[in-house]
């Protein structure tokens, strides 16, 4: 925010419109070129509910992104470089990012390997790991969400809906997007904690195995009996409590599906990973800290670097184009990267 | 609020000294002097506790307005923006950053409007002259001065830790609070990290209290030249209230006040420059920026 003073008109003519990036329904995504930078930025325009959200000022999860986001500061968590508007019409600046991870695992001609796999789950883990340290719960991760750059880096990106935790206090259960969203929520638990991010990276990271959502849930009850024909239904004996969650339903017992036949593919640290990440008792399931020091992470084959992981196709010549600089590195630079 | 103080922008860009606070309001200081500036500042922070309580917020919330109210004077001269006006704003904007909930328009106005009537008619004998639209317009600007710095640690929390560590009963909890909340009405919001704040109220709260807690003092791993420094700034208020009559010199002080050009005595209309009526209020923003260039 080097640029405090900037008047309202001079901001909006820095930022010069490219692309039309993306809605959302808080937000219109457009690129821009920042004409003082030169910088290509992201600039995520706060649309204006109804006239009389526009009364409230400025827009309150706007105003919770750009709390958390100024405060915060990580390799792999999305980046806030400005704010400008005018009242209730309010614009967020940020890095730009070539790509998401949805569109990578929708993109056939994608292939992901092992290697790429770890190298986004880790990174996804560091960037969530230091956002827990910070006390703040992200509450909507999901591939759409986690950004990538032209280096492969990931970042974390969309906070309209996170928030500082601490104290055990009541939240809304509405949060995350349904197919990411952990079965405590699901059962309407007001009083939670990292375990739903957790979930969510469960979740994400079964999707890049499988390359389809893994849960992918019509209504609220469908999710819940996605979830259960997957892992179980729970019972008081494996998850202590689940009887007494505010919108607790009784659900025929399915006896779940063993992780090996769903992901055939992979191996045992990684179902074990997956197993912790994906733990029905938000107790039993991991912490980022635990996750990262788990055998997946430091078994063959080690994560690839973010700068060799894939681009979406329709960046291939400019990948192609990438390959080349790095042919050029000397190979001492290579291996430093390594 | 939790987080990491250490990592925070409060610690990373908003802990001034001495020499920056003088420097920043090199302007309004030419026209007021030292003591003045800091009597109009207990003034607004009495104001906005007022206001808070009137609204029902919490202590927090009223905190966190305060040291935004004075984030915005270090950046600006009085004459960029009303004090009347920034003193709601900051309570709106806190508010929605603290998770409070929204105030609505309507009663953040008439509450304005009350308060000014029943509490301050000595200080502004008309009408609370602003709308919400300029709230809104100034609530913008606000958030741009702080460069969106909007996360605040105070000294409320450490100071509960300490009390607990402590051990002790309640009465010296609300001495000490008591304290944190007049030390709202210096500057050591801006210049220290609030676990010194908190343990400085702690010690005067011993002090007033006439408890002896020297060995827990002695075990704290802290800078104690920096616990004096704050301690003595809280007595200069102490000292400086006592033979402050708010009655009679505010309106004098603030009659020196500079004030920006354009006064919405009236319901704004299109002013003579042709400036748009959304603006009334908020000097352009090109003007203030030159005149902090020496």
């Amino acid at each position: 925010m080097s640029e405090q003073m900037d008047g309202d008109q001079s901001s909006q003519s820095r930022y010069q419109k490219i692309e039309f990036l993306g809605e959302g329904q808080f937000a219109t995504v457009f690129k821009a070129r920042d004409s003082q930078t030169d910088q290509i930025v992201a600039v995520k325009k706060i649309k204006i509910g109804s006239r009389a959200e526009a009364r409230d000022g400025i827009n309150r999860t706007a105003l919770r992104e750009i709390k958390l986001m100024q405060e915060l500061h990580h390799e792999n968590v999305l980046g806030l470089l400005d704010v400008f508007g005018h009242q209730s019409d309010i614009s967020l600046v940020f890095d730009y990012m070539i790509t998401d991870l949805e569109t990578l695992i929708k993109d056939t001609r994608v292939i992901l390997y092992p290697a790429h796999v770890k190298c986004y789950t880790l990174q996804c883990l560091k960037g969530l790991e230091y956002l827990h340290l910070n006390w703040v719960l992200h509450r909507d991760l999901k591939p759409n969400n986690l950004l990538i750059d032209e280096n492969g880096i990931l970042k974390i990106g969309d906070f309209g809906l996170a928030k500082f935790f601490g104290s055990p206090r009541v939240y809304t259960h509405q949060v995350v997007t349904r197919w990411y969203r952990a079965p405590e929520l699901l059962f309407g638990a007001r009083i939670y904690g990292t375990g739903v991010d957790m979930w969510a990276v469960g979740c994400i990271l079964a999707e890049l195995l499988l390359r389809l959502p893994f849960l992918p849930g019509e209504t609220d009850l469908d999710q819940i009996s996605k979830i259960f024909q997957c892992m179980g239904t729970p019972t008081e004996e494996t998850w202590p409590g689940v009887t007494k969650l505010p919108d607790y339903v009784e659900f025929k017992g399915f006896p779940g599906t063993q992780f090996e036949e769903i992901f055939t593919a992979a191996g045992d640290d990684l179902l074990e990973l997956l197993r912790k990440l994906l733990a029905m008792d938000p107790l039993n399931r991991c912490t980022c800290t635990e996750a990262l020091k788990m055998d997946y992470f430091s078994n063959k084959p080690n994560p690839s670097d973010p700068s060799d992981l894939p681009l979406p196709s329709k960046f291939k010549k400019l990948q192609g184009a990438k390959r080349k600089v790095e042919a050029d590195d000397s190979p001492a630079a290579r291996k430093i990267r390594f | 609020m939790a987080g990491k103080f250490w990592s925070s922008s409060q610690f990373q860009q908003w802990i001034l000294d001495r020499q920056d606070l003088l420097r920043e309001r090199h302007g309004d200081l030419q026209i007021l002097s030292e003591e003045e500036y800091h009597k109009v500042m207990i003034f607004f922070a009495n104001f906005i506790q007022s206001l808070g309580e009137q609204l029902k917020v919490k202590q927090q919330v009223i905190a966190t307005a305060t040291v935004y109210f004075k984030r915005f004077y270090v950046r600006n001269s009085f004459k960029c923006v009303d004090p009347l006006l920034l003193a709601p704003t900051c309570i709106f904007l806190a508010s929605k950053v603290e998770e409070f909930g929204v105030i609505s328009n309507s009663r953040l106005i008439s509450t304005c409007q009350a308060v000014v009537k029943n509490k301050y008619s000595h200080v502004y004998t008309a009408e609370f002259p602003y709308r919400i639209n300029h709230v809104l317009e100034c609530e913008f600007y606000l958030l741009e001065v702080m460069d969106c710095c909007l996360v605040l640690y105070h000294a409320y929390r450490p100071l509960v830790q300490y009390v607990a560590d402590i051990g002790q009963e309640n009465d010296l909890l609300s001495t000490a609070w008591k304290v944190a909340n007049d030390s709202l009405r210096t500057d050591v919001a801006l210049m220290y990290p609030p676990h010194q704040i908190a343990i400085a109220c702690l010690h005067i709260a011993c002090v007033i209290l006439q408890k002896d807690y020297k060995t827990w003092f002695a075990e704290l791993n802290v800078d104690f030249e920096k616990i004096l420094e704050i301690t003595r700034i809280i007595l200069n208020l102490y000292e400086l209230c006592k033979n402050f009559d708010e009655k009679k010199e505010i309106p004098q002080i603030l009659q020196k006040v500079p004030k920006p050009k354009t006064q919405p005595s009236r319901p704004p209309s299109q002013g003579a420059d042709g400036q748009p009526p959304a603006q009334p209020v908020v000097q352009q923003q090109q003007q203030p920026q030159g005149l902090q260039q020496p």
